[in-house]
């Protein structure tokens, strides 16, 4: 298991908004953790990177105890955190965004160039500002800026957010071929079909809780899916 | 070595239990959410590791009795497309609900046994439970189906009938009960028929038997034999696997077992319809962790006798009151009785008291068919009715 988290807690002030989760993520897997708004996944992705302190709890990474150490020990973990709403650095250049994602790593100007055969869009607007991508081009250069710091992991916050139906699908199939990179991708989303059409597996999070996990392929079909997503009850489903 | 889903049948134990502590989790919250007998039981109970286990309450059997018949569903009644049914305590009925997806785990849960048994794709495999209605024939269908095996969709009643199907079709595979196999080796014997021209290759049975009635069925029916065993509260067929190498392995990622105090309890980790927290099964068991030489990480399970009331006449389970419910039918009503299952048949001791006693014989000649054809209508039991004095009671009475 790359990824081990077992019975997590954590919050904000006295609210706790995850309560003893568990789940992993093994090497070259797609997972997915779906939610409604509020569900508490964004919390667990910070509590995870050590954005957020856990209340109790463990992250192992590769069986290693990770839980209490400084954000920035994930990227030398091999862990990296693509925050929700793709936080690019709008004033600056494609190129300097991509070249802060591999601050730490030495070999930035050849991964560079990976990034760049991988995201050919990114490379025609090398010299743009960040800020003035489309919405779709933000996301792909957030996923470059965090490919540029050569993961094994991505943590994937949310990141259909705002993007049109097309872009979705295209970002998602950039998501689905980390795999032949050999990333392994825990991916948080509210869109629950697309992601539970790229995830090998898949949990869904309700109030902090996970409620069901399976087979991507079994959950795409479950009528509880529905419910947690859309955060309606029982009864209302079927009106 | 075949091995239907190597993903989950050799999984590491580290992922296992992780994945275990991950369904349990998410079972505790489906059951506090869904089922109310569940959130009265469970209250603010949490598990932090699966060492938290023996803090969580107990399901028993007289729990689903309470609940007949929809108390237990985690689930709509909508979302349920299929309800088996069993006896449980004292003959009072169980329902199981299964929804699309629990059927689905159910064929993958089958397959993965077919598979360990041998069976491929190219095998014709014919499920005869002798004129039982075994509920669980539907999980063979849906198993063999998921693997492309051919289902021959008969149950001849008949032993001509069985055997004729055994050479027209030439099944390789026979799912069937222990009673039916014995009955049918020893048909092949009296007919002086040789059991290697029916082709078959394996044969299943329902329930785990001894050691000499397997060797005597492989050699009287010229085939390999392996056993199932099933609880159909949780699961029959599915709940476990026999290897290769003779061990019954429980599908980990599905169901947690424990044994407590010699009894075999289960959870049910990712069934839908009607989950189980810590079912008491009433069976005793021994289980370890031991490394199997087949490559299968599930616990080794070893089950043994019942714990409780229940016999087995023909297969079918069977409590003592729910003969006396049938009596109660009959002009025997509330007399002493015990009972004894003999090949097919329920052999029904009735004392003959007082309130029973007539001054013609002819009363007690009528009283017998009536009461048989009572048992066969009833019950479905093929039944022997005595009378004896209440001197010759045995210790296995049951009072009505």
């Amino acid at each position: 298991m790359l990824l081990q988290v077992i019975n997590l807690s954590c919050g904000y002030g006295s609210l706790e908004v995850v309560h003893g989760l568990s789940l992993h993520v093994c090497a070259g897997e797609i997972v997915g953790l779906l939610g409604a708004n509020g569900a508490g996944k964004s919390s667990l992705l910070k509590a995870i990177v050590g954005l957020l302190p856990p209340w109790q709890g463990d992250v192992r990474v590769d069986g290693r105890q990770f839980r209490g150490q400084p954000a920035w020990r994930s990227i030398s973990n091999s862990m990296v955190l693509v925050p929700e709403g793709k936080m690019i650095f709008a004033d600056m250049t494609v190129h300097e965004n991509l070249l802060m994602g591999g601050y730490h790593n030495p070999d930035r100007s050849l991964q560079l160039e990976i990034v760049l055969d991988r995201f050919p869009r990114l490379r025609e607007r090398i010299k743009q500002l960040g800020g003035t991508l489309s919405g779709g081009e933000q996301q792909m250069l957030a996923l470059g800026r965090a490919l540029m710091a050569r993961p094994r992991m991505l943590l994937l916050d949310e990141p259909s957010l705002g993007l049109a139906p097309l872009l979705v699908k295209e970002v998602f199939s950039e998501i689905l071929k980390m795999k032949t990179l050999g990333v392994t991708v825990l991916l948080v989303e509210q869109n629950a079909v697309a992601t539970l059409q790229i995830a090998d597996r898949a949990y869904v999070m309700e109030t902090g809780e996970i409620t069901l996990e399976g087979a991507a392929s079994d959950l795409l079909h479950n009528p509880e899916v529905k419910r947690a997503y859309l955060g309606k009850r029982r009864n209302e489903v079927w009106e | 070595m075949s091995i239907f889903d190597r993903r989950y049948e050799m999984m590491a134990r580290d992922e296992l239990r992780q994945m275990q502590l991950e369904r349990l989790q998410a079972l505790l919250v489906r059951l506090k959410r869904n089922v109310r007998r569940y959130r009265e039981k469970i209250g603010d109970l949490r598990v932090a590791s699966l060492a938290d286990l023996a803090r969580l309450p107990f399901t028993t059997p007289e729990d689903m009795a309470e609940s007949f018949p929809y108390g237990m569903l985690a689930f709509p009644l909508r979302e349920v497309i299929r309800l088996h049914s069993t006896v449980g305590p004292e003959g009072k009925p169980l329902v199981i609900g299964h929804t699309r997806n629990d059927l689905v785990q159910w064929s993958r849960l089958v397959a993965r046994q077919l598979v360990a048994a041998g069976v491929t794709a190219n095998d014709v495999i014919q499920i005869c439970m002798g004129g039982y209605v075994y509920p669980g024939a539907s999980g063979y269908v849906l198993g063999a189906e998921l693997i492309e095996a051919s289902v021959i969709a008969e149950e001849p009643c008949h032993m001509d009938y069985q055997l004729a199907m055994l050479q027209n079709y030439r099944p390789t595979i026979l799912i069937t009960t222990p009673t039916n196999a014995l009955e049918l080796a020893r048909t092949i014997q009296q007919r002086r028929l040789d059991p290697q021209s029916l082709h078959l290759r394996t044969v299943l049975l329902s329930r785990p038997v001894e050691q000499e009635t397997r060797a005597q069925l492989a050699a009287g029916l010229f085939a390999a034999v392996k056993c199932n065993f099933g609880l159909g509260e949780i699961l029959d067929p599915g709940l476990c696997l026999e290897c290769e190498a003779g061990q019954f392995h429980v599908p980990e990622d599905q169901f947690l077992a424990e044994a407590c105090e010699g009894e075999l309890v289960i959870s049910t980790l990712a069934r839908e319809a009607m989950p189980l927290l810590r079912y008491r099964t009433r069976v005793a068991c021994e289980l370890h962790h031991d490394q199997c030489a087949c490559g299968r990480t599930g616990a080794v399970l070893k089950p043994g006798r019942r714990l409780d009331q229940r016999s087995c006449v023909n297969e079918r389970p069977l409590y003592a009151a729910q003969v006396a419910a049938v009596l109660a039918h009959t002009k025997a009503a509330g007399h002493p009785f015990h009972l004894e299952a003999v090949d097919r048949r329920l052999v029904v001791s009735i004392e003959v008291t007082e309130g029973l006693f007539a001054d013609t014989t002819q009363f007690i000649a009528n009283l017998k068919p009536d009461i048989e054809s009572e048992f066969l209508a009833r019950l479905g039991i093929e039944a022997e009715v005595r009378f004896v004095e209440p001197r010759l009671r045995s210790k296995t009475r049951s009072e009505t």
